[in-house]
């Protein structure tokens, strides 16, 4: 099977990382979410609860500064460190599903490359988290503006284009009109004809 | 306030406030900010020709002075001393780094002291002090943590402490050479001191702090320094000093060039090089001995921080220009009431806490005109209030991670190894080992010179 990465971005609440998990089970192929934790926890000794307290988050500006290249701010060093593994792991050929980390952007140059974004609408987002995270409907709503202002500010430092822009991605999806099922489908069917396999 | 002063303010203010966000790369900023000095500043407002001229400070290239200097002078706007010295080290500082000098030197000394945990504590501390009087303290801390979370994995150490030791003792060598630290080659440069003047003045109180912050360090580190499996590592084990060498004539030619550089460095108010002359100097022989990997090392350069600090004098000229400087001078003045002491407090303890925040660079390109106002009006003599500026923004710089660049390379390459270090973290240790040296260097500057 020729070389597949499938890059998931996602608005919280969308049902992006189960997609991704469909779509992986369905290639038969990794996934890189929260196994990137793994492992970078594994490659430099720092436990999971380590990086997932820095995990996808935007720098604290104020307090961080940068000098050729080098940061201070430990979420920038967990970034990169990130994005470092994810090239190695396009370079040595092997086909994943990446979700978020900026891979739209950070892997674009690797021509196996198949960039999605999952959005959905509001209430079928605020209904979901509530499922999720057992949440009251207005805690869900403050919840998923937190989390999405968190994920656009992490990828806006870290890229030149803005997250959730269509120009970004190769297809932007929302999982309301079709459902969680029916949008694997059409998007393991997009991928299929441009991966020709 | 006239039209240009508040532009040089404003745009000031932007170019700082810019920085800090690091949303646009600092040398944009500061170009950026640099041109809009010449243009609205000098250009709209001022309509003078002759501000530009001489904030641009090209025809400093053609005089015998920028070259080979007999008497003191000062300078005013871009200062072009200091930019080709920092370009002419960053070349032979690349060669030596390619040739593996530094990794070389940090195993030689790990070896010499048998790999023991706390000799090579005191020693790498020792060490980053004395290569940061000579050469920018990013490459030293760059090399030092690399080889120190190296050497910690083989010796079954913690390596945050002996880093945050050597990003310390890297910033308090800094301070006690003209050469040192970027503020310093302002300082030198624009009020013409030799490197032997700061050798003999803040040098002195480097040392002494030196030796209080590597007792400090010892006591504060010294039961997370202990290793339990340290007394069954075989170093024989360990990779050899001379691995670390790439190439024997390349490792030759960048050690002379080196220490020609400290010689000529060292005696050059003696000589009468500038540190222009010596930083072309050396450039050109580290190309000419590198002539297979010349283009190699030019490109390696930091063009950005060249650039960074073009910008950022243009900026600092447009405040000098308009008075700016001259009215913060003053108002230093009044508060302190013309009392020396109370000035020179004042000076150090704010360049001390600005630095640890902010930038110390700009900082001290700013300050350098204030303290010559300064001197002027109030009596103070200039080296007593330019000794004071130096220590303060190289000491200062050490309280918090973002204060100097050592500490970013540093805590940044501690962070990559799985050693991350945050602020609380590092201002625990090294905040009040920044103010007992900052507390000893205010009593030195009062016992030896008011």
């Amino acid at each position: 099977m020729s070389q597949i990465i499938i890059s998931v971005g996602r608005e919280f609440g969308s049902g992006g990382r189960v997609i991704a998990e469909a779509l992986a089970e369905r290639f038969n192929i990794p996934i890189y979410d929260r196994h990137l934790i793994t492992e970078i926890a594994e490659r430099t000794g720092l436990t999971p609860e380590e990086i997932e307290k820095y995990n996808e988050n935007p720098k604290k500006k104020i307090i961080s500064r940068r000098v050729r290249g080098y940061s201070n701010s430990i979420e920038d060093n967990i970034a990169e460190m990130q994005f470092n593994f994810l090239k190695e792991k396009s370079d040595s050929g092997e086909s994943f599903v990446v979700v978020g980390r900026c891979s739209e952007t950070k892997l674009k140059y690797n021509p196996a490359l198949v960039s999605l974004f999952v959005l959905a609408d509001m209430d079928a987002k605020i209904k979901r988290v509530m499922e999720v995270y057992e949440l009251s409907e207005e805690d869900a709503k403050e919840f998923i503006r937190k989390k999405d202002k968190k994920r656009k500010r992490y990828h806006n430092y870290h890229c030149s284009g803005h997250w959730g822009d269509s120009r970004l991605y190769d297809i932007c999806i929302n999982s309301t009109c079709l459902g969680i099922d029916k949008t694997v489908d059409y998007l393991e069917n997009y991928i299929r004809a441009r991966s020709d396999i | 306030m006239t039209a240009s002063q508040i532009f040089a303010v404003v745009i000031f203010v932007a170019m700082f406030i810019l920085i800090v966000m690091d949303k646009i790369e600092r040398h944009y900023v500061t170009l950026g900010s640099g041109i809009l000095t010449l243009v609205v500043v000098f250009g709209i407002c001022m309509r003078s020709g002759t501000a530009i001229w001489d904030t641009i400070a090209l025809k400093g290239f053609a005089t015998k002075d920028f070259w080979y200097q007999v008497t003191e002078s000062e300078s005013k706007g871009i200062n072009w001393a200091t930019i080709i010295f920092i370009a002419g080290m960053m070349v032979m500082v690349e060669g030596m780094a390619k040739a593996g000098f530094f990794r070389w030197l940090c195993m030689k000394i790990a070896f010499l002291v048998k790999c023991k945990t706390i000799p090579v504590f005191i020693t790498f501390m020792i060490m980053s002090a004395v290569l940061s009087m000579f050469i920018d303290s990013i490459t030293v801390i760059m090399f030092l943590a690399a080889v120190t979370i190296e050497l910690s994995q083989l010796l079954k150490f913690n390596p945050v402490p002996m880093i945050l030791s050597e990003i310390f003792c890297a910033n308090l060598g800094g301070s006690a050479t003209m050469c040192g630290d970027p503020p310093n080659i302002i300082v030198g440069t624009s009020l013409g001191y030799s490197f032997g003047d700061f050798l003999t003045n803040t040098g002195l109180v480097a040392g002494i702090s030196l030796i209080v912050s590597i007792v400090f360090f010892y006591f504060v580190f010294r039961k997370e320094l202990v290793s339990e499996n340290s007394a069954n590592i075989d170093i024989s084990k360990l990779p050899k000093p001379s691995e670390a060498i790439t190439n024997k004539r390349d490792f030759i030619a960048s050690t002379v060039i080196f220490g020609c550089a400290v010689i000529l460095l060292v005696t050059h108010s003696i000589t009468h090089l500038t540190v222009a002359t010596i930083g072309l100097f050396i450039a050109i022989v580290t190309l000419i001995a590198f002539a297979k990997d010349a283009l190699e090392l030019l490109k390696k350069v930091d063009y950005k921080t060249v650039v960074f600090f073009i910008g950022l004098f243009i900026v600092v000229g447009g405040l000098e220009e308009t008075g700016i400087l001259e009215i913060i001078a003053d108002f230093i003045e009044k508060i302190s009431g013309g009392d020396a002491k109370l000035m020179i407090v004042i000076i150090l303890w704010v360049s001390a806490i600005a630095s640890a925040f902010v930038d110390n660079i700009p900082f001290a390109a700013t300050m350098v005109p204030v303290i010559q106002s300064l001197a002027a009006t109030s009596g103070v003599a200039l080296p007593t209030l330019a000794w004071t500026l130096s220590i303060g923004t190289d000491i200062g710089g050490s309280a918090t991670p973002i204060g100097a660049s050592a500490n970013v390379v540093g805590t940044s390459v501690a962070a990559k190894n799985g050693y991350p270090i945050g602020w609380g973290k590092y201002c625990k240790k090294l905040a009040p080992a920044t103010v007992i040296v900052l507390a000893i260097s205010t009593a030195y500057i009062f016992m030896r010179y008011l």
